[in-house]
């Protein structure tokens, strides 16, 4: 068999399941309920999930004349990107409105946004990379809106379409300026030319512009301003996926684009990064500390994060991919987990949507308020959770690297963000008051699917912060597998 | 007598536009200055068959409308790939090797199309009498 | 030297094929009236000139001479933009069609084409396309409820035959494998009538599609939805008058010609002759020349007579169901002939 068609089989899967739901959604009728689609939508994904690693047998290589690449390192973010979206899949089906006929339309695009997030990770035609990317941003602005007839979700996803396009032109420059640079759009045959360029002044803008494009998709400090908006307005299940998953995307792009296509430009890069990395951490973190609602205080949150994953970068090269890809994974793992408990404490309509409405959480329900408090933990960064050894490996590849004063501020600011973090568990584990209606509010049910997903997120995020060997062995392959 | 350059076809082509505008803009302002004019507010009114004419044209209509032009875009988009595959498909078997080398690919894409044509109808985007969307 | 040469005999050519092609516009109109005129049991135009024939003259310069109305509420440039847009449009394709042989070229100057070039199918697509604008715009600018119903419409009936219309042609294409239109005539050269696209090429289906999108591309009846006069008045060009209006009626029968012109191009083997060899070529070089235009002509004549009979024949579609032809039955219809031609030719191969 031909092994191209191998090498494109995770996001083949994800397409063709994707088409599948669009199908079987519209054959259904108008009124009928769509949540059985989960039945394709699940089984999909876990069979890209298993494709996936199915391709580790395949040897490392490129497919399709050079635009897509199999390597440990795509594996690794293929596993993650289709991990997330299993989960989010499971949040969503317990969590979106029973009797909405538009849960076709959003299984549909969660499926065509993952094959995108997929292809963008194993991309190495810069392309293909645009176009992976607005297969992956435009199912992602959708369903940020998917909340329509609130006043919140078209403004979301309006925000979220206009800034992404834009940030998107950018990228497209910056690919086009490179292939006036170096006449190829091929990575390899662009790192090859560029390295032996006379000339780096054409290459120099494209990375700048290629920057704002990618840093956008992460929300990194000063690209992030569209981040609590969208958070804020998108359904809790949507912002789950798009915390993580299309980040994890970009960050893979960034790591390729940087480290595989411009190594020899790190003088250039690196204190670029630094700062945006420092500027990313701070503005996220003493925003975070004034926000009222929970969803943007995680938005902040999100910001900040970024900016500790973009520590890692300025670590050498080994150290500093896997210590980012492993970031990533720890991050999702804790990201996701807190968005599924958020959205179970504040429902699919947010009738309680801040700080203040959460206390007395524990109380209500103990399983849940204590679900909260372990994924706060993790966030802070306390030993025994995925986030410590993420922020670990991040800062001592920033050390390695050199910037000592990155790691430390970077530590400043996780002190800073424990604030935030603690007066949200402590406000979940205080008595709620006497007489008020809190305390007669609905116990939230947990079903099976959105069970399952806990489970995972927990295992996910205790398995990495207990016994992190393998998935940092797999990080250190990946980061191989790009030099 | 040289051979006439092939770049040099665009030039005919350029004159017939000029000629063409040129013609139509002679046209209008030749009868704007032959034709006699003897206006009243009454004749300059909108046309609404001889009533009095009630707010003017500038209002809300059918979503419908930038639905179809929406899915024109796309769809003609969707055409124009097809144009450079059909100008090379009798030379694909040499290219490639394989008969149906070209035909499978078109397939993949034609399926693709299909599926669009199939929801949007599905989904009632081109009911132009029923209410059945939910646009 | 040879450059000044062939700018003057261009602009020659293109003079001298826009003063033919604005008299077979005003002459199909002509035949129009007569037409309908005997289909519904009347003579039609009979009294200026024998058989009516100077009637197109006096109807121009009655046009021409009317009073000409810009009313108040209009938005002034867009409304005098829109009916010259329309003509211009109108008039550029013919510059690319091959009404003779264009291999007859003394001293290397094409006598039967104004201009060659590969992408000649593309530049008549693209230009009636761009045709659109005007009835858009004209409608817009108007300011009149007529005319804006009238221009949504049309505006979303175009675009949507447009699909069919480019989509039939493809399967042609894939036998010609070119897009220049003088090589897909020559591609149906070989056996006269047997050799036609739409014979020989198995492209009926297509040719179909192609007659119905036209017509619908050119606003004709049964599709003539834009300027249904019982419900919308004039359509679009309602706050038209004098040569304005004019200018959108020349602009649609231009469009007619164009459109009978590439029918006759991509599925009737063009300048061809049906008989094939059988008669010719003869020693006379002038008869050799001539022709090919004849046989031209006479298959423009036909399907411009088809219009006209159609016209008087069938009624007046209603919207939803235009919507639905188009969309529903002719646009999977065509992706379905280009999936059996392609099939078709890799068999043959």
């Amino acid at each position: 068999m031909n092994t191209d068609l191998l090498r494109i089989l995770p996001e083949t899967i994800l397409v063709v399941a994707g088409i599948l739901v669009m199908l079987i959604d519209a054959s259904l009728p108008p009124r009928a309920q769509r949540r059985g689609l989960i039945w394709v939508a699940a089984p999909g994904t876990m069979l890209a999930l298993w494709a996936s690693l199915i391709q580790l047998r395949l040897d490392p290589g490129t497919a399709f004349f050079g635009a897509v690449e199999t390597s440990p390192f795509t594996i690794f973010f293929h596993v993650l990107i289709c991990g997330i979206v299993l989960v989010a899949l499971l949040l969503a089906y317990d969590t979106l409105p029973r009797d909405s006929h538009h849960q076709g339309e959003f299984y549909a695009l969660v499926l065509f946004g993952a094959s995108g997030m997929c292809l963008l990770t194993g991309a190495v035609e810069l392309l293909v990379v645009f176009i992976a990317l607005e297969i992956s941003s435009i199912s992602t602005y959708i369903l940020a809106g998917y909340r329509k007839h609130t006043g919140k979700g078209p403004e979301a996803a309006i925000k979220y379409f206009l800034l992404g396009s834009f940030a998107t032109g950018f990228l497209l420059y910056g690919i086009a300026l490179i292939f006036g640079a170096t006449g190829s759009t091929q990575i390899y045959e662009v790192a090859h030319k560029a390295a032996s360029a006379q000339n780096h002044t054409f290459i120099v803008l494209a990375l700048m512009l290629m920057l704002v494009g990618i840093l956008f998709k992460v929300s990194a400090a000063p690209f992030h301003v569209w981040t609590p908006d969208v958070y804020e307005g998108a359904p809790s299940p949507v912002v789950a996926l798009l915390s993580t998953a299309p980040k994890a995307a970009a960050f893979a792009l960034l790591l390729r684009v940087l480290y595989q296509m411009l190594p020899d430009l790190r003088s250039l890069w690196m204190p670029l990064l630094w700062v945006i990395a420092a500027a990313s951490m701070t503005i996220g973190n003493l925003a975070a500390l004034r926000q009222q609602n929970v969803k943007r205080m995680l938005a902040y949150s999100s910001i900040a994060h970024a900016g500790y994953l973009l520590a890692a970068f300025a670590g050498l090269a080994d150290k500093g991919i896997a210590a980012a890809a492993f970031y990533i994974a720890a991050y999702a793992a804790m990201n996701v987990g807190i968005f599924a408990v958020v959205t179970l404490i504040s429902g699919y309509d947010e009738h309680l949507p801040l700080v203040a409405d959460f206390r007395g959480v524990l109380y209500r329900s103990p399983l849940l308020g204590s679900l909260l408090i372990f994924f706060l933990i993790s966030l802070i960064g306390i030993p025994f959770t995925g986030g410590f050894f993420g922020k670990f490996y991040s800062f001592s590849a920033a050390v390695g690297g050199g910037a000592v004063v990155l790691a430390i501020i970077g530590l400043l600011n996780s002190g800073v963000a424990a604030a935030y973090y603690v007066r949200l568990a402590v406000t979940v584990a205080q008595k709620p008051e006497n007489g008020m209606s809190q305390a007669a509010l609905p116990v939230p049910q947990i079903g099976v699917a959105v069970g399952a997903a806990l489970l995972f997120t927990v295992g996910a995020t205790l398995w990495l912060g207990i016994a992190p060997e393998p998935i940092l062995r797999a990080a250190e392959n990946a980061a191989h597998a790009l030099q | 007598m040289n051979p006439i350059p092939y770049h040099w076809q665009y030039l005919p082509l350029l004159i017939q536009i000029v000629v063409a505008f040129g013609l139509g803009t002679s046209m209008i302002l030749g009868s704007r200055f032959v034709g006699r004019h003897r206006n009243s507010k009454t004749k300059l009114a909108a046309y609404e068959c001889g009533v009095e004419a009630v707010g003017d044209a500038r209002g809300r209509f059918s979503v419908r409308y930038y639905m179809v032009a929406m899915l024109f875009i796309l769809f003609d988009v969707e055409a124009v790939f097809m144009m450079p595959w059909a100008v090379i498909y009798r030379k694909l078997p040499e290219i490639t090797g394989s008969r149906f080398f070209g035909f499978w690919e078109m397939i993949v894409y034609l399926g693709f199309v299909a599926v669009g044509i199939f929801y949007i109808v599905r989904k009632g985007i081109l009911d132009w009498s029923l209410d059945k969307a939910d646009l | 030297m040879t450059i000044w040469w062939f700018v003057l005999w261009s602009i020659l050519k293109v003079l001298v094929v826009t003063v033919v092609l604005l008299t077979a516009v005003a002459y199909t109109v002509l035949l129009e009236r007569k037409v309908v005129g005997r289909i519904q049991n009347r003579w039609g135009p009979s009294r200026v000139g024998p058989f009516g024939l100077l009637q197109p003259l006096v109807d121009g310069a009655k046009l021409f001479l009317k009073e000409d109305i810009v009313p108040t509420s209009v938005y002034k440039p867009l409304y005098l933009l829109a009916p010259v847009l329309a003509l211009g449009c109108a008039l550029i394709s013919i510059a690319v069609v091959p009404f003779g042989n264009p291999e007859v070229a003394p001293q290397g100057f094409r006598i039967f084409q104004i201009s060659d070039v590969n992408i000649g199918l593309l530049v008549v697509l693209g230009i009636t396309s761009i045709g659109v604008y005007g009835i858009a715009l004209a409608g817009w600018s108007s300011n009149n409820k007529y005319s804006l119903m009238g221009s949504l419409r049309s505006s979303a009936q175009l675009i949507s035959y447009e699909l069919a219309l480019g989509l039939s042609l493809v399967g042609v294409v894939m036998l010609a494998g070119s897009l220049n239109l003088r090589v897909i005539v020559e591609s149906q050269a070989a056996h006269g009538l047997l050799s036609w696209n739409i014979f020989g090429g198995f492209q009926f289906v297509a040719f179909f599609i192609y007659l119905m999108a036209a017509y619908a591309e050119t606003n004709r009846a049964p599709f003539d939805l834009p300027e249904a006069e019982s419900e919308l008045t004039a359509g679009y060009h309602t706050e038209y008058s004098s040569m304005k209006f004019a200018t959108f009626f020349m602009a649609e029968y231009a469009n007619m010609i164009t459109v009978s012109c590439v029918a006759t191009l991509m599925f009737f083997g063009g300048w061809t002759s049906p008989l094939g060899n059988l008669i010719g070529p003869f020693q006379n070089q002038i008869i050799n020349a001539i022709l090919p235009i004849f046989w031209f002509v006479l298959k423009v004549f036909f399907f411009l007579f088809l219009y006209i009979w159609v016209r008087g024949t069938l009624p007046r579609f209603r919207y939803d169901q235009l919507m639905n032809f188009g969309w529903r039955y002719l646009l999977p219809l065509a992706i379905l002939n280009i999936v059996g031609t392609s099939l078709w030719l890799a068999l043959k191969q």
